[in-house]
Protein backbone atom coordinates (compact mmCIF):
# COMPACT_ATOMS: atom_id res chain seq x y z
CA UNK A 1 0.00 0.00 0.00
CA UNK A 2 2.83 2.42 0.88
CA UNK A 3 4.61 1.86 -2.19
CA UNK A 4 1.43 2.66 -4.05
CA UNK A 5 0.75 5.37 -2.80
CA UNK A 6 4.29 6.95 -3.25
CA UNK A 7 4.24 6.11 -7.05
CA UNK A 8 0.66 8.17 -7.47
CA UNK A 9 3.56 11.37 -7.21
CA UNK A 10 5.32 12.05 -9.45
CA UNK A 11 8.90 12.70 -9.10
CA UNK A 12 9.11 15.90 -11.41
CA UNK A 13 6.75 17.25 -9.18
CA UNK A 14 8.67 16.59 -6.29
CA UNK A 15 12.22 18.08 -7.72
CA UNK A 16 10.08 21.05 -8.59
CA UNK A 17 8.29 21.83 -5.48
CA UNK A 18 12.20 20.64 -3.07
CA UNK A 19 14.24 23.41 -5.41
CA UNK A 20 11.39 25.80 -5.18
CA UNK A 21 11.28 25.11 -1.05
CA UNK A 22 15.12 25.21 -0.71
CA UNK A 23 16.11 28.45 -2.56
CA UNK A 24 12.52 30.40 -1.25
CA UNK A 25 14.24 29.75 2.60
CA UNK A 26 17.59 30.84 1.64
CA UNK A 27 16.46 33.74 -0.21
CA UNK A 28 14.11 34.66 2.75
CA UNK A 29 17.33 34.28 5.02
CA UNK A 30 18.89 37.14 2.82
CA UNK A 31 16.22 39.30 2.99
CA UNK A 32 16.02 39.28 6.42
CA UNK A 33 20.17 39.89 6.73
CA UNK A 34 19.72 42.57 4.06
CA UNK A 35 16.89 44.46 6.19
CA UNK A 36 19.06 44.79 9.19
CA UNK A 37 22.11 45.66 7.29
CA UNK A 38 19.98 48.59 5.65
CA UNK A 39 19.55 50.00 9.02
CA UNK A 40 22.79 49.20 10.31
CA UNK A 41 25.01 50.32 7.59
CA UNK A 42 26.61 54.26 7.32
CA UNK A 43 27.52 56.40 3.86
CA UNK A 44 25.05 53.33 2.01
CA UNK A 45 24.82 55.11 -1.69
CA UNK A 46 21.24 53.70 -1.07
CA UNK A 47 20.39 55.30 2.33
CA UNK A 48 17.15 53.78 4.23
CA UNK A 49 15.90 56.62 5.82
CA UNK A 50 15.92 58.47 2.29
CA UNK A 51 14.26 55.55 0.76
CA UNK A 52 11.33 54.57 3.18
CA UNK A 53 10.64 58.42 3.42
CA UNK A 54 10.47 58.85 -0.44
CA UNK A 55 8.18 55.98 -0.24
CA UNK A 56 6.04 57.15 2.21
CA UNK A 57 5.56 61.08 0.59
CA UNK A 58 3.93 58.90 -1.94
CA UNK A 59 6.47 59.91 -4.51
CA UNK A 60 7.09 58.68 -7.67
CA UNK A 61 9.07 55.78 -8.40
CA UNK A 62 11.70 58.30 -10.73
CA UNK A 63 11.64 60.68 -7.84
CA UNK A 64 12.16 58.29 -5.12
CA UNK A 65 15.82 57.13 -7.27
CA UNK A 66 16.28 60.34 -8.08
CA UNK A 67 16.03 62.08 -4.75
CA UNK A 68 19.00 59.63 -3.29
CA UNK A 69 21.30 60.70 -5.90
CA UNK A 70 21.14 58.33 -8.26
CA UNK A 71 21.02 59.28 -12.23
CA UNK A 72 18.42 55.95 -12.97
CA UNK A 73 16.37 53.36 -11.83
CA UNK A 74 18.74 50.20 -10.57
CA UNK A 75 17.68 47.13 -11.77
CA UNK A 76 18.92 43.63 -10.56
CA UNK A 77 22.25 44.08 -12.58
CA UNK A 78 23.30 47.39 -10.00
CA UNK A 79 22.11 45.46 -7.33
CA UNK A 80 24.36 42.34 -8.73
CA UNK A 81 27.28 44.61 -9.19
CA UNK A 82 26.89 46.39 -5.95
CA UNK A 83 26.25 43.34 -3.59
CA UNK A 84 27.63 44.67 0.14
CA UNK A 85 24.85 47.13 0.33
CA UNK A 86 21.86 46.19 2.77
CA UNK A 87 18.92 47.08 -0.03
CA UNK A 88 21.43 45.18 -3.00
CA UNK A 89 21.33 41.94 -0.29
CA UNK A 90 17.58 42.70 0.03
CA UNK A 91 17.00 42.66 -3.81
CA UNK A 92 19.22 40.02 -4.56
CA UNK A 93 17.45 37.63 -1.64
CA UNK A 94 13.93 38.75 -3.45
CA UNK A 95 15.75 38.06 -6.98
CA UNK A 96 16.83 34.44 -5.95
CA UNK A 97 13.05 33.79 -4.49
CA UNK A 98 11.46 34.80 -7.67
CA UNK A 99 13.83 33.18 -10.11
CA UNK A 100 13.58 29.54 -7.70
CA UNK A 101 11.31 28.49 -10.58
CA UNK A 102 13.53 29.04 -13.67
CA UNK A 103 16.40 25.56 -12.37
CA UNK A 104 12.72 23.90 -10.68
CA UNK A 105 10.97 24.27 -14.25
CA UNK A 106 14.71 23.24 -15.82
CA UNK A 107 15.05 20.25 -13.45
CA UNK A 108 10.89 19.40 -13.42
CA UNK A 109 11.80 19.16 -17.63
CA UNK A 110 14.57 16.51 -17.44
CA UNK A 111 12.28 14.36 -14.95
CA UNK A 112 9.13 14.64 -17.31
CA UNK A 113 10.93 13.50 -20.48
CA UNK A 114 12.36 10.95 -18.81
CA UNK A 115 8.93 9.61 -17.34
CA UNK A 116 7.69 9.66 -20.90
CA UNK A 117 5.83 13.64 -20.87
CA UNK A 118 7.82 14.64 -23.96
CA UNK A 119 4.80 17.74 -24.43
CA UNK A 120 5.22 18.25 -20.71
CA UNK A 121 9.03 18.78 -20.83
CA UNK A 122 8.54 20.96 -23.62
CA UNK A 123 6.03 23.36 -21.79
CA UNK A 124 8.60 23.23 -18.58
CA UNK A 125 11.07 24.30 -20.67
CA UNK A 126 9.12 26.72 -22.47
CA UNK A 127 7.91 28.17 -19.06
CA UNK A 128 11.68 28.52 -17.35
CA UNK A 129 12.97 30.19 -20.34
CA UNK A 130 9.78 32.42 -20.60
CA UNK A 131 11.20 33.64 -17.38
CA UNK A 132 14.62 34.02 -18.01
CA UNK A 133 13.74 36.41 -20.76
CA UNK A 134 11.63 38.43 -18.33
CA UNK A 135 14.55 38.19 -15.81
CA UNK A 136 16.92 39.77 -18.86
CA UNK A 137 14.96 42.86 -18.43
CA UNK A 138 14.38 43.25 -22.55
CA UNK A 139 11.13 45.43 -22.51
CA UNK A 140 9.00 45.10 -25.47
CA UNK B 1 -0.11 24.42 14.99
CA UNK B 2 3.16 23.76 16.96
CA UNK B 3 3.63 20.16 15.50
CA UNK B 4 3.61 21.99 11.99
CA UNK B 5 6.63 24.14 13.07
CA UNK B 6 7.79 21.16 15.50
CA UNK B 7 8.21 18.75 12.25
CA UNK B 8 9.99 21.40 10.43
CA UNK B 9 13.05 22.63 11.80
CA UNK B 10 14.38 24.95 9.06
CA UNK B 11 11.00 26.49 9.30
CA UNK B 12 11.35 27.06 12.83
CA UNK B 13 14.83 27.94 12.73
CA UNK B 14 13.00 31.48 10.07
CA UNK B 15 10.40 32.21 12.16
CA UNK B 16 12.72 32.88 15.24
CA UNK B 17 15.31 34.55 13.15
CA UNK B 18 12.57 37.09 11.71
CA UNK B 19 11.19 37.39 14.84
CA UNK B 20 14.44 38.71 16.40
CA UNK B 21 15.29 40.41 13.80
CA UNK B 22 12.18 42.65 14.31
CA UNK B 23 12.78 42.88 18.02
CA UNK B 24 16.42 44.15 17.60
CA UNK B 25 14.97 46.83 14.78
CA UNK B 26 12.55 48.11 17.49
CA UNK B 27 14.67 48.18 20.49
CA UNK B 28 18.44 49.26 19.53
CA UNK B 29 17.85 51.28 16.08
CA UNK B 30 17.05 55.04 16.83
CA UNK B 31 13.46 55.43 14.71
CA UNK B 32 13.38 58.90 14.63
CA UNK B 33 16.57 58.71 12.36
CA UNK B 34 14.79 56.77 9.72
CA UNK B 35 11.73 59.24 9.52
CA UNK B 36 8.16 58.48 9.38
CA UNK B 37 4.70 59.34 9.67
CA UNK B 38 2.11 60.25 11.91
CA UNK B 39 3.21 58.90 15.14
CA UNK B 40 4.78 55.78 13.69
CA UNK B 41 8.44 56.03 12.91
CA UNK B 42 9.64 53.82 9.48
CA UNK B 43 10.98 51.37 11.85
CA UNK B 44 7.26 50.70 13.06
CA UNK B 45 6.10 51.00 9.82
CA UNK B 46 8.09 48.19 8.57
CA UNK B 47 7.40 46.02 12.03
CA UNK B 48 3.52 46.92 11.42
CA UNK B 49 3.67 45.75 7.89
CA UNK B 50 5.07 42.46 8.76
CA UNK B 51 2.26 41.73 11.34
CA UNK B 52 -0.14 42.74 8.82
CA UNK B 53 1.67 40.70 6.04
CA UNK B 54 1.05 37.62 8.55
CA UNK B 55 -2.23 38.18 8.73
CA UNK B 56 -2.96 38.95 5.23
CA UNK B 57 -1.40 35.64 4.72
CA UNK B 58 -3.57 33.41 6.71
CA UNK B 59 -6.76 34.85 5.79
CA UNK B 60 -5.96 34.30 2.29
CA UNK B 61 -4.75 30.82 2.55
CA UNK B 62 -8.09 29.86 4.40
CA UNK B 63 -10.02 31.28 2.35
CA UNK B 64 -8.16 29.91 -0.91
CA UNK B 65 -7.25 33.47 -2.38
CA UNK B 66 -3.34 34.32 -2.88
CA UNK B 67 -2.63 37.48 -0.38
CA UNK B 68 -2.27 40.24 -3.58
CA UNK B 69 -6.04 40.71 -3.78
CA UNK B 70 -6.04 41.49 0.01
CA UNK B 71 -2.87 43.66 0.37
CA UNK B 72 -2.60 45.41 -3.60
CA UNK B 73 -6.58 47.01 -2.78
CA UNK B 74 -5.87 47.87 0.58
CA UNK B 75 -2.62 49.87 0.01
CA UNK B 76 -4.13 51.59 -3.21
CA UNK B 77 -7.39 52.89 -0.88
CA UNK B 78 -5.70 53.39 2.11
CA UNK B 79 -2.14 54.76 1.51
CA UNK B 80 -0.61 57.79 -0.48
CA UNK B 81 2.56 55.02 -1.73
CA UNK B 82 3.32 55.16 -5.75
CA UNK B 83 0.57 52.82 -7.24
CA UNK B 84 3.45 50.98 -9.55
CA UNK B 85 5.61 50.30 -5.94
CA UNK B 86 2.05 48.71 -4.62
CA UNK B 87 1.40 46.68 -7.59
CA UNK B 88 5.05 45.26 -7.34
CA UNK B 89 4.96 44.42 -4.05
CA UNK B 90 1.83 42.65 -4.81
CA UNK B 91 2.65 40.39 -6.94
CA UNK B 92 5.35 39.59 -4.40
CA UNK B 93 2.54 39.36 -1.43
CA UNK B 94 1.05 37.31 -4.22
CA UNK B 95 3.75 34.48 -4.85
CA UNK B 96 6.09 34.04 -1.70
CA UNK B 97 3.31 32.04 0.10
CA UNK B 98 2.23 29.94 -2.78
CA UNK B 99 6.23 29.37 -3.42
CA UNK B 100 7.01 28.20 0.03
CA UNK B 101 3.91 25.81 0.33
CA UNK B 102 4.99 24.22 -3.69
CA UNK B 103 7.42 21.51 -2.17
CA UNK B 104 4.96 20.31 0.59
CA UNK B 105 2.27 20.50 -1.88
CA UNK B 106 3.99 18.52 -4.28
CA UNK B 107 5.15 16.09 -1.56
CA UNK B 108 1.65 15.31 -0.48
CA UNK B 109 0.04 15.12 -3.87
CA UNK B 110 -2.08 18.26 -3.68
CA UNK B 111 -0.55 20.15 -6.42
CA UNK B 112 -0.65 18.61 -10.20
CA UNK B 113 2.48 19.19 -12.03
CA UNK B 114 0.80 18.70 -15.25
CA UNK B 115 -1.97 21.46 -14.64
CA UNK B 116 0.41 23.70 -13.38
CA UNK B 117 2.71 23.41 -16.33
CA UNK B 118 -0.42 23.85 -18.94
CA UNK B 119 -1.68 27.09 -17.33
CA UNK B 120 1.82 28.30 -16.89
CA UNK B 121 2.44 29.46 -20.46
CA UNK B 122 -0.70 31.55 -20.70
CA UNK B 123 -0.18 33.14 -17.24
CA UNK B 124 2.84 34.18 -17.62
CA UNK B 125 2.27 35.53 -21.69
CA UNK B 126 -0.75 36.97 -19.97
CA UNK B 127 1.10 38.38 -16.45
CA UNK B 128 3.98 39.83 -18.14
CA UNK B 129 1.67 41.71 -20.60
CA UNK B 130 -0.49 42.75 -18.33
CA UNK B 131 2.78 44.60 -15.89
CA UNK B 132 4.49 45.64 -19.99
CA UNK B 133 1.18 47.58 -19.93
CA UNK B 134 0.27 48.99 -16.03
CA UNK B 135 3.93 50.80 -16.42
CA UNK B 136 3.33 51.45 -20.30
CA UNK B 137 0.13 53.43 -18.86
CA UNK B 138 2.05 55.19 -15.88
CA UNK B 139 4.67 56.42 -18.29
CA UNK B 140 2.06 57.64 -21.13
CA UNK B 141 -0.61 59.69 -18.20
CA UNK B 142 1.48 60.03 -15.11
CA UNK B 143 -0.67 60.67 -12.37
CA UNK B 144 -4.21 60.48 -14.67
CA UNK B 145 -2.99 56.56 -14.24
CA UNK B 146 -2.90 56.11 -10.71
CA UNK B 147 -6.83 57.64 -10.77
CA UNK B 148 -7.38 54.98 -13.94
CA UNK B 149 -6.06 52.50 -11.87
CA UNK B 150 -7.78 52.99 -8.75
CA UNK B 151 -11.51 53.18 -10.57
CA UNK B 152 -11.09 50.12 -12.83
CA UNK B 153 -9.73 48.12 -9.64
CA UNK B 154 -12.18 49.26 -7.18
CA UNK B 155 -14.60 48.16 -10.25
CA UNK B 156 -13.07 44.72 -10.68
CA UNK B 157 -13.08 44.16 -6.83
CA UNK B 158 -16.57 44.55 -6.41
CA UNK B 159 -16.95 41.97 -9.20
CA UNK B 160 -14.91 39.39 -7.37
CA UNK B 161 -16.54 40.11 -3.96
CA UNK B 162 -20.19 39.56 -5.77
CA UNK B 163 -18.48 36.37 -7.31
CA UNK B 164 -17.82 35.19 -3.94
CA UNK B 165 -21.37 35.75 -2.49
CA UNK B 166 -22.97 34.31 -4.99
CA UNK B 167 -21.04 31.69 -6.10
CA UNK B 168 -22.73 28.34 -5.80
CA UNK B 169 -20.34 26.66 -4.16
CA UNK B 170 -17.54 25.01 -4.65
CA UNK B 171 -17.59 20.99 -6.17
CA UNK B 172 -15.17 19.10 -3.86
CA UNK B 173 -15.44 15.76 -5.42
CA UNK B 174 -16.54 16.57 -9.15
CA UNK B 175 -18.18 13.70 -11.02
CA UNK B 176 -16.00 12.24 -12.97
CA UNK B 177 -16.92 13.53 -17.09
CA UNK B 178 -15.64 11.93 -20.33
CA UNK B 179 -13.15 14.31 -21.13
CA UNK B 180 -12.46 15.57 -24.66
CA UNK B 181 -9.92 14.24 -26.97
CA UNK B 182 -7.12 17.13 -26.39
CA UNK B 183 -7.45 16.35 -22.89
CA UNK B 184 -6.81 12.52 -23.20
CA UNK B 185 -4.02 13.31 -25.47
CA UNK B 186 -2.28 15.41 -22.82
CA UNK B 187 -3.16 12.39 -20.08
CA UNK B 188 -4.77 15.12 -17.65
CA UNK B 189 -5.98 12.54 -15.07
CA UNK B 190 -4.43 11.66 -11.67
CA UNK B 191 -5.60 9.56 -8.88
CA UNK B 192 -4.34 11.41 -5.20
CA UNK B 193 -4.55 9.80 -1.39
CA UNK B 194 -7.59 11.97 0.16
CA UNK B 195 -6.94 11.44 3.25
CA UNK B 196 -10.38 12.48 4.95
CA UNK B 197 -11.65 10.18 2.88
CA UNK B 198 -9.08 7.75 3.84
CA UNK B 199 -9.35 6.76 0.31
CA UNK B 200 -8.21 7.27 -3.25
CA UNK B 201 -9.79 10.03 -5.43
CA UNK B 202 -9.40 10.08 -9.34
CA UNK B 203 -10.16 13.38 -11.78
CA UNK B 204 -10.05 13.77 -14.80
CA UNK B 205 -9.13 17.59 -16.38
CA UNK B 206 -12.14 19.02 -18.96
CA UNK B 207 -12.81 22.14 -21.21
CA UNK B 208 -8.41 22.33 -21.40
CA UNK B 209 -8.84 24.54 -24.97
CA UNK B 210 -11.47 26.94 -22.57
CA UNK B 211 -9.74 27.18 -19.73
CA UNK B 212 -6.04 28.31 -21.71
CA UNK B 213 -7.85 31.12 -22.87
CA UNK B 214 -9.04 31.75 -19.09
CA UNK B 215 -5.24 31.24 -17.60
CA UNK B 216 -4.27 33.84 -20.22
CA UNK B 217 -7.15 36.67 -18.49
CA UNK B 218 -6.63 35.47 -15.20
CA UNK B 219 -2.40 36.08 -16.21
CA UNK B 220 -3.19 39.89 -17.38
CA UNK B 221 -5.21 41.11 -14.84
CA UNK B 222 -3.11 39.97 -11.79
CA UNK B 223 0.08 41.21 -13.84
CA UNK B 224 -1.66 44.67 -14.65
CA UNK B 225 -3.44 44.94 -11.02
CA UNK B 226 -0.70 43.07 -8.80
CA UNK B 227 -3.18 41.02 -7.56
CA UNK B 228 -1.75 38.08 -8.29
CA UNK B 229 -4.75 35.35 -9.39
CA UNK B 230 -5.77 33.01 -7.32
CA UNK B 231 -9.13 34.48 -6.27
CA UNK B 232 -9.17 33.28 -10.22
CA UNK B 233 -7.45 30.39 -10.43
CA UNK B 234 -9.57 28.41 -7.87
CA UNK B 235 -12.71 28.45 -9.42
CA UNK B 236 -11.36 27.99 -13.16
CA UNK B 237 -9.76 24.39 -11.96
CA UNK B 238 -12.44 23.82 -9.73
CA UNK B 239 -15.40 24.33 -11.91
CA UNK B 240 -14.33 24.56 -14.98
CA UNK B 241 -11.72 21.94 -15.36
CA UNK B 242 -13.80 19.50 -13.13
CA UNK B 243 -10.60 19.15 -11.04
CA UNK B 244 -11.38 18.49 -6.74
CA UNK B 245 -11.12 21.26 -4.57
CA UNK B 246 -8.00 20.56 -2.36
CA UNK B 247 -6.22 19.95 -5.63
CA UNK B 248 -7.42 23.00 -7.36
CA UNK B 249 -6.33 25.32 -4.23
CA UNK B 250 -2.59 23.32 -4.00
CA UNK B 251 -2.18 23.43 -7.66
CA UNK B 252 -3.30 27.45 -8.45
CA UNK B 253 -0.97 28.57 -5.31
CA UNK B 254 1.79 26.69 -7.26
CA UNK B 255 0.34 27.93 -10.51
CA UNK B 256 0.20 31.37 -9.64
CA UNK B 257 3.91 31.82 -7.68
CA UNK B 258 5.48 30.62 -11.50
CA UNK B 259 3.38 32.68 -13.22
CA UNK B 260 3.70 36.07 -11.31
CA UNK B 261 7.30 34.86 -11.08
CA UNK B 262 7.65 36.47 -14.54
CA UNK B 263 5.21 39.48 -14.18
CA UNK B 264 7.13 40.91 -11.44
CA UNK B 265 10.36 41.35 -13.49
CA UNK B 266 9.15 44.39 -15.82
CA UNK B 267 8.92 45.75 -12.11
CA UNK B 268 12.17 45.36 -10.48
CA UNK B 269 14.07 46.08 -13.89
CA UNK B 270 12.56 49.80 -13.79
CA UNK B 271 12.85 50.07 -10.06
CA UNK B 272 9.53 49.76 -9.09
CA UNK B 273 10.26 47.44 -6.30
CA UNK B 274 12.12 48.30 -3.29
CA UNK B 275 13.89 45.76 -1.27
CA UNK B 276 13.22 47.24 2.49
CA UNK B 277 9.75 48.09 1.46
CA UNK B 278 9.03 44.73 0.45
CA UNK B 279 10.78 42.32 2.86
CA UNK B 280 8.27 42.46 5.33
CA UNK B 281 5.88 41.97 3.39
CA UNK B 282 7.48 38.92 1.68
CA UNK B 283 8.78 37.58 5.26
CA UNK B 284 5.02 37.89 6.42
CA UNK B 285 3.72 35.75 3.68
CA UNK B 286 6.39 33.07 3.93
CA UNK B 287 5.43 32.77 8.28
CA UNK B 288 1.53 33.89 7.58
CA UNK B 289 1.30 31.25 4.41
CA UNK B 290 2.30 28.32 7.01
CA UNK B 291 0.16 29.53 10.09
CA UNK B 292 -2.58 29.87 7.65
CA UNK B 293 -2.26 26.24 5.96
CA UNK B 294 -1.97 24.76 9.80
CA UNK B 295 -4.98 26.79 10.72
CA UNK B 296 -6.69 25.75 8.00
CA UNK B 297 -8.60 22.48 9.72
CA UNK B 298 -9.28 24.53 13.18
CA UNK B 299 -10.93 27.68 12.00
CA UNK B 300 -14.31 28.22 9.79
CA UNK B 301 -13.48 28.57 6.40
CA UNK B 302 -17.24 30.96 6.27
CA UNK B 303 -16.35 33.07 9.01
CA UNK B 304 -12.96 34.18 6.82
CA UNK B 305 -14.66 34.19 3.54
CA UNK B 306 -17.29 37.04 5.26
CA UNK B 307 -13.96 38.74 6.37
CA UNK B 308 -12.51 38.58 2.72
CA UNK B 309 -15.86 39.50 1.72
CA UNK B 310 -15.89 42.67 4.01
CA UNK B 311 -12.63 43.60 2.90
CA UNK B 312 -13.12 43.84 -0.56
CA UNK B 313 -16.38 45.66 -0.45
CA UNK B 314 -14.68 48.46 1.90
CA UNK B 315 -11.48 48.50 -0.44
CA UNK B 316 -13.60 48.92 -3.57
CA UNK B 317 -15.85 51.78 -2.63
CA UNK B 318 -12.57 53.52 -1.71
CA UNK B 319 -11.16 53.08 -4.71
CA UNK B 320 -13.81 53.83 -6.97
CA UNK B 321 -14.07 57.24 -4.88
CA UNK B 322 -10.35 58.01 -5.10
CA UNK B 323 -10.33 57.14 -8.70
CA UNK B 324 -13.23 59.62 -9.51
CA UNK B 325 -11.98 62.44 -6.97
CA UNK B 326 -8.09 61.94 -9.00
CA UNK B 327 -9.85 62.05 -12.46
CA UNK B 328 -12.82 64.97 -12.03
CA UNK B 329 -11.34 66.26 -8.91
CA UNK B 330 -14.40 66.30 -7.14
CA UNK B 331 -14.12 65.48 -3.62
CA UNK B 332 -16.08 62.21 -2.50
CA UNK B 333 -16.27 61.68 1.16
CA UNK B 334 -15.80 57.56 1.99
CA UNK B 335 -14.50 56.76 5.05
Amino acid sequence: MRLYQKSLIPISGVIYGQTIYWLTLLSSCLVLLGTIISFLEKDSPIPANQLLQSVIDGKSVDQIWHGIGLSAAPDMFFFLANPSFGESITMIGIGIGVSSVVPATFFSAYFLKKSRNPVFAVLAVMAGLLTCFAVSGITL
Amino acid sequence: MLDGFRNNRELSILVVATLCCYLFLETQIDGAAFGGQGGFSSIDIIVISFFVSVIIAVIAVIAGVGGGVIFTPLLLAFTSFDTLLIRSTGLVVAMFSGLISTGPLMRKGLADIKLVLLGALPIIVGGMSGSFTAIHLAQQFGEKSDGIIRLLLGLMLLLIAALFIFKSGTSDYPVLKKSENFSQRLKLRKTYWESSLSSYVSYRATNVKLSIFLFLLVGFTGGFFGLGGGWAAVPLLNLVMSIPIKVATGTSGVLLALGNAAAIWPYINVGALIGIIAAPWMLGQVIGGLIGASLLTALKASVVRALLITILFGSSLKLVARGIESLTGVEIPVL
